[in-house]
């Protein structure tokens, strides 16, 4: 059974249809790559998954969620499944975390959670928060779980968020642009981060992002959308080495372009 | 597994928990606190007790000096902060209970029910908050202390409630909100645990200016003759009875008026150090 099989998912608003006749699906341990420039209607598409569209906004077609059907689906059902068979990393780590709530709290949240799901004793909530923040790679671990988060980085912060998503053990791990507000530096080491923990942990992975590059290196499989269609899909060495659409050459040759501008600095 | 190579920034353990306006509004407050608690056990003369000389100037023997029936001033007084303790902090928690409560439902419910409630708060709020405690206290049978803070309850509640909406619908469209929806936190949990939290500053230095305010409202409902009734002595009624002597006596009316005036600025600046405290972003900043 697939982790998450998308078919024929249309979303709209009003008259408009913001994303049409999307298809696409990731097995178990599977890394799906979600490319398209802002607008494009990825980031509605994991709001979708997540059943959290704004009220305005309406999904069609059928999205299967660890055997689960998203579309329509109500609170309850939806309760059940957000945590549990997905979680979500989000694009701005300042704005994904409460300002005022201490770092190792909002982390205990999932973790209490899962805990009561699954029987164990809650006294051992904070040593698993403890070894959380440990297990994404941040130094001194009571002291993050002690601070505030305008009290740490960014890519702290972002850190803290996978975190986050880590505690509920999902078996989706949806990445809506989680590098895009960080510094190059701090980039790479969020993806080479994703990248482990995903592998180490079995999860799926669907990342969205506008950065074929960036996508290209955590996953194996790719939709390329556009305005609200898929134009490319495929596995991603074939899909970067030989694009069949112009839209994906444009975007290969844009990234490509920036490499070499870069290549004379790094 | 990776390094990170961002330093952990420094984390300041040291903390502004006093500036000097939250100091005195302390002091002013507890000054005020302390008035009224030891009026309920001692008072310097018995405040109906008319043994002193009529309209004494303030002195060793009558702190504030004495009204035209030589009753002790400062007695009247320290009673008189009894009642302006008890309106306002009964007039804000009826207030904050029915004003939170309805702003929370608004910010939550659909579209029309939160343009009902909007509207009802509105229209709430456009009556003058004195005026509608007056037409309270006149349709309740006989005026009390509570039908007075009833009222000013009722009139405090709607600030609050147009206040909490938009504070918490503010907040519901933070990203964090979204994140705790999308690990499964429920509606509920993400009230208690993300949206009070993140309003509470703010409501809270509100709460403490409608003290203020209900401490006033009823100071000028009692010099109405709307407040509580005697012999409760109420600062608004020692203003009034103050009233009829002001150029022969004028520090009657002073005295009263300074204590109400202590408290409410007290009470301001208590709530601003409140709110610095409660915000662990701005405690730093002093």
């Amino acid at each position: 059974m697939s982790l998450l099989s998308v078919q024929g998912l249309s979303i709209r608003t009003g008259d408009s249809e913001l994303v049409s006749d999307l298809s696409f699906g990731i097995e178990p341990g599977g890394r799906m790559g979600l490319i398209g420039e802002s607008g494009s209607g990825k980031s509605l598409t994991a709001m979708a998954i997540t059943g959290l569209l704004p009220g305005d906004i309406v999904a069609s077609g059928s999205i299967l969620l660890d055997g689960q059907q998203v579309v329509g689906a109500g609170e309850a059902t939806m309760g059940r499944l957000r945590g549990v068979a997905s979680a979500v990393v989000f694009q701005e780590p300042l704005t994904a975390l409460d300002p005022l709530m201490r770092l190792g709290r909002q982390i205990a949240e999932p973790v209490r959670r899962r805990f009561r799901r699954e029987g164990l004793d809650p006294r051992n909530i904070e040593s698993e928060v403890l070894s959380l923040i440990e297990r994404v790679s941040l130094p001194q671990p009571e002291r993050i779980a002690r601070a505030y988060p305008y009290e740490v980085s960014g890519g702290q912060r972002q850190r803290v968020a996978i975190a986050m998503a880590l505690a509920c053990r999902p078996k989706l791990l949806i990445a809506d642009e989680p590098t895009t507000a960080l510094d190059v530096t701090t980039q790479a080491e969020i993806l080479r981060l994703l990248d482990s923990l995903v592998r180490d942990l079995g999860m799926g992975l669907l990342f969205i992002s506008h950065d074929l590059p960036v996508v290209a290196k955590v996953v194996d499989q790719v939709t390329v959308l556009r305005q609200g269609r898929a134009v490319e899909q495929g596995a991603v060495e074939a899909v970067l080495r030989a694009p069949a659409q112009p839209y994906t050459k444009e975007l290969v040759q844009a990234a490509q372009t920036l490499d070499r501008a870069l290549g004379g600095v790094r | 597994m990776t390094a990170p190579a961002d330093a952990l920034e420094p984390v300041s353990r040291k903390r502004t928990r006093h500036s000097w306006t939250f100091s005195i509004g302390l002091i002013l407050v507890g000054l005020n606190v302390a008035a009224a608690l030891l009026s309920l056990v001692w008072t310097p003369y018995d405040p109906s007790s008319t043994a002193g000389g009529r309209l004494e100037m303030p002195s060793l023997t009558h702190l504030a000096g004495t009204d035209r029936l030589g009753r002790d001033v400062f007695s009247q007084i320290m009673i008189g902060a009894r009642i302006a303790l008890q309106v306002g902090a009964g007039a804000v928690a009826i207030g904050a209970v029915i004003g939170v409560s309805m702003g929370l439902l608004a910010a939550f419910a659909s579209k029309w029910l939160d343009d009902a409630l909007a509207a009802a708060l509105d229209i709430l709020i456009a009556f003058p908050t004195l005026l509608l405690a007056m037409l309270v206290v006149a349709a309740s049978e006989t005026a009390t202390l509570w039908s007075a803070i009833l009222a000013l309850g009722i009139a405090l509640s709607a600030i609050v409630g147009r206040l909490t909406r938009i504070l918490a619908k503010r907040v519901l469209q933070m990203d964090y909100i979204t994140a705790a929806r999308t690990s499964g936190t429920s509606w509920p949990m993400i009230v208690v645990k993300h949206v009070l939290p993140n309003i509470w500053p703010t409501l809270l230095v509100n709460f403490a200016l409608q003290f203020g305010l209900a401490a006033i409202a009823e100071a000028s409902l009692s010099y109405l003759g709307l407040g509580a009734p005697p012999p409760n002595a109420s600062w608004g009624r020692l203003l009034q009875e103050a009233q009829s002597t002001v150029y022969a006596a004028p520090f009657g009316a002073i005295a009263p008026g300074l204590a109400l005036l202590l408290l409410v600025i007290g009470i301001n600046l208590f709530a601003d150090g409140l709110r610095d405290l409660a915000d662990p972003t701005r405690r730093n900043s002093r």
